[in-house]
């Protein structure tokens, strides 16, 4: 039977609009803005939703409004009535009830920005610089987080962003190459970095666990790739995992096949990658020059990789896809544990990781054409193939699972 | 018929078709050059055609009376400027061939814009006897480029008049010029939009005598030169940007970007009292020690509270050079401020290349002549 074009098309409307009712129902959405987990996202929260009610009741009143104008005085042929201009009482009055509605969501947003940045009681600061395509944190060893949370040397790490539950943290937002943006949807609203600036976000967690973000504003080729973690630890987690995060180099026992990995390390990796307390045979230390590789002139610091869940700019899991929702779906009491457990041999994901060590380019582009360096004046964007073979990933895989 | 008009297309399509042979064989079989050529020839045996087929557009050489009533035969073309324009951009163009390439190139510039013109103006006036017709069909084709080209040459003037009075002024003169100047030209804006039978010639003969008050100053503030500090600044070479100069007073280095620069900093370095130290957003009070991201352009803004003028110096480390042949050059990493007035305010930005941990000599920041006081400049 065929339907009238009326029909088609109220059926494809309905269609998405169902649809998008049901995209609500999604189960597993870490970047859900309606479930704050901290303070800043409550605030918000606590303004989009009557803020959100009011739009949606004006936009039910305008629908129907609409849709019963569109009908009820449709062209059937009849007579053009008379045409008036001006009802001035119906004008003023569809005037100020707007601009009573805006002045209501006004005075409550306003209220809430100025909230939002403060930034006088701030109880630890991290530098966050963002970079085409993942996140460095560095937390600097002055002021209250030397003194009030045992940060005696700075910490650098990346993808993972590790903060005390209930610490009211305040962030440096600044990007080495073009504009990013950094936005945790259940802590807090989106801060951009801007290279040469530094913008303030606060961040607050009040339940421990992992909180998935993504960079919100468009930064090249591989944006949809830079992902980002904040991981919210109880104060004696936090601890605990300064603590190691400060804890000296230790090199891996002579003729393991770790040992050998921190050979190649060398050789191939630590021109751009850091690890703190490397040395070479000499005994200087090792320091990466990423400024001479890479366009941004940065690469993640791989000290403690291992401690972390997730790598190349938190785009896939360092953990198996069972671990990590062992670790995802901790209670709040047992998650810092399993947290801070870091990576381990059965847990490690070695399929991923060893996929990008093969050819990080072809999993996740970065324009690390070693035949279009000229462009970028001999750097790279990204991780170029390094051309390892089977053998040198299985030494390098070794090394990095003991970088804890 | 091959017309008068249709024997140039042909000929010049001929030429075209020969020289993309040419091309074709000169270039070893080179493509691009001969297939434009050969769409050159096209195109021009094409309007040959065209030309042919009207023939040229020409009445009847027989018909007499379509002769006399013809709208070409009636109008000529009347006195023209553009003569005279060529004559001149000529000269910039003679001028320019002797003296500088930015002249000759201005000149033929107005060459091509007054040639344009002339012959616009020579085939419009021939369009019909109706000069109104005339001045539109003129005005339809050379409004478009007119407009846009004499609006932008007006808006030139205008900066760059406005940018050379604003080089002249002292400090203390520019905001208040720059605001009064605002005021004024809001205040008169207001004043035409509230009286709307303001003649437009009265409104036209204000702005243009403003105008031209306006590009006279210019003219002249150019003439007189910048201002004392901006001279002195530019005797001792400050623009270059050379780490640590030997200028001996505040210049605006790097003024274009410096309220940007300022707006957002890593950290605020402060000399008061003799004493150095710094506000660094989310730490509280003044601290002794700063952290820079590695590789990330940091900007680091410098108050000076002392009487004297200060300049502050950020030592960063040095750069080992490999200049080949065992050869090695090492330079001290440094930025500095030039020397800045009391309570004056200057932003430096420096990307540290390596972490501070690599180095042997401590990062840090200090003022020459102020001894005992530094920061410590920590790169992670």
């Amino acid at each position: 039977m065929n339907k009238s074009p009326r029909r088609r098309i109220m059926a494809a409307v309905g269609l998405l609009a169902g649809l998008a009712f049901l995209a609500g129902c999604a189960k597993d959405a870490p970047q859900d803005t309606w479930q704050p987990a901290g303070p800043n996202a409550e605030q918000i929260d606590n303004l989009q939703q009557p803020v959100f009610l009011v739009a949606g009741i004006v936009g039910v009143i305008v629908f129907v409004a609409v849709a019963f104008a569109v009908i009820r005085f449709r062209d059937r042929g009849q007579a053009i009535p008379e045409q008036t201009h001006g009802k001035p009482a119906l004008e003023v009055t569809l005037t100020i009830i707007p601009v009573l509605i805006l002045i209501g969501v006004a005075i409550p947003t306003a209220g809430t920005i100025f909230d939002l940045a403060k930034t006088d009681d701030t109880e630890m600061v991290i530098n966050v610089t963002g970079q085409q395509w993942w996140w460095e944190y560095d937390y600097p060893s002055t002021g209250s987080n030397a003194e009030a949370y045992g940060v005696a040397e700075p910490i650098v790490t990346s993808g993972q962003l590790v903060i005390p539950e209930n610490t009211k943290v305040l962030l440096r937002v600044t990007s080495r190459d073009v504009i990013h943006s950094y936005w945790i949807p259940k802590l807090n609203g989106k801060k951009d970095g801007v290279p040469g600036r530094v913008h303030l976000l606060r961040l607050e967690g009040s339940k421990p666990g992992i909180y998935a973000g993504q960079c919100t504003e468009f930064c090249g080729l591989s944006h949809a790739y830079m992902r980002m973690e904040t991981v919210v630890l109880t104060r004696a987690d936090f601890d605990a995992w300064v603590a190691n995060q400060l804890k000296s180099y230790e090199s891996p026992a002579e003729g393991t096949l770790a040992a050998e990995g921190e050979s190649l390390f060398i050789q191939q990796c630590s021109r751009c990658h850091q690890v703190n307390g490397l040395t070479n045979a000499d005994g200087a230390p090792i320091i990466a020059a990423p400024e001479q590789y890479v366009v941004s002139g940065a690469a993640p610091n791989l000290t403690h990789l291992m401690t972390r869940n997730t790598f190349a700019g938190a785009a896939w899991d360092l953990l198996t896809e069972e671990c990590r929702d062992d670790v995802w779906n901790a209670t709040a009491e047992d998650f810092g544990g399993k947290y801070l457990a870091g990576v381990s041999a059965e847990c490690l994901n070695q399929k991923d990781l060893r996929e990008w060590l093969r050819n990080a380019p072809e999993k996740k582009p970065m324009y690390a054409d070693p035949t279009k360096l000229q462009e970028t004046n001999g750097k790279y964007r990204g991780m170029p193939a390094l051309g390892l073979t089977e053998d040198q990933i299985d030494a390098l895989v070794a090394y990095l699972l003991e970088r804890k | 018929m091959i017309t008068t008009s249709s024997k140039l297309f042909y000929g010049l399509g001929a030429g075209a078709l020969v020289a993309s042979i040419v091309w074709f064989i000169a270039n070893d079989g080179g493509s691009i050059g001969s297939v434009a050529l050969l769409f050159a020839a096209l195109s021009l045996v094409f309007l040959g055609a065209i030309a042919s087929f009207t023939r040229d557009g020409h009445v009847l050489s027989t018909d007499t009376a379509s002769h006399a009533s013809s709208g070409a035969a009636q109008r000529g073309v009347s006195n023209s400027i553009w003569p005279l324009g060529t004559a001149i951009a000529m000269g910039f163009v003679v001028v320019g061939l002797i003296s500088s390439p930015g002249i000759f190139k201005v000149g033929i510039g107005l060459l091509i814009a007054m040639l344009g013109e002339w012959m616009i103006q020579n085939w419009s006036e021939r369009g019909s006897s109706d000069a109104a017709y005339n001045a539109k069909i003129r005005n339809y084709v050379v409004h478009p480029l007119e407009l846009p080209v004499g609006g932008a040459l007006l808006l030139a003037v205008i900066v760059l008049s406005f940018s050379r009075i604003m080089l002249s002024l002292s400090h203390q003169a520019g905001p208040l010029v720059f605001a009064v100047a605002g005021a004024v030209i809001l205040a008169f804006g207001t004043l035409v939009g509230f009286r709307r039978s303001a003649s437009p010639r009265v409104i036209g003969a204000i702005c243009g005598v403003a105008l031209t008050a306006l590009a006279g100053v210019g003219v002249a503030t150019a003439l007189d030169g910048e201002r004392a500090e901006l001279t002195k600044a530019a005797e001792e070479d400050h623009f270059a940007h050379r780490p640590c100069g030997e200028e001996e007073e505040e210049a605006d280095e790097d003024a274009s970007r410096s309220v940007s620069a300022k707006s957002s900093v890593q950290a605020t370095v402060i000399l008061e009292d003799g004493v150095l130290y710094a506000e660094v957003d989310g730490f509280e009070g003044a601290q002794q020690s700063i952290t820079l991201q590695r590789s990330n352009p940091s900007t680091i803004l410098f108050i000076n509270r002392d009487a004297e003028p200060h300049r502050m110096v950020v030592k960063y480390g040095k750069v080992v050079e490999d200049l080949g042949g065992g050869v090695e050059r090492e330079t001290e990493l440094e930025a500095c401020t030039s020397k800045v007035e009391e309570d004056g305010q200057q932003a430096v930005t420096l990307t540290v290349p390596k972490p501070s941990y690599a180095s042997e000599e401590p990062f840090e920041i200090t003022v020459p002549g102020v001894e005992g006081t530094k920061i410590d400049l920590v790169v992670p």
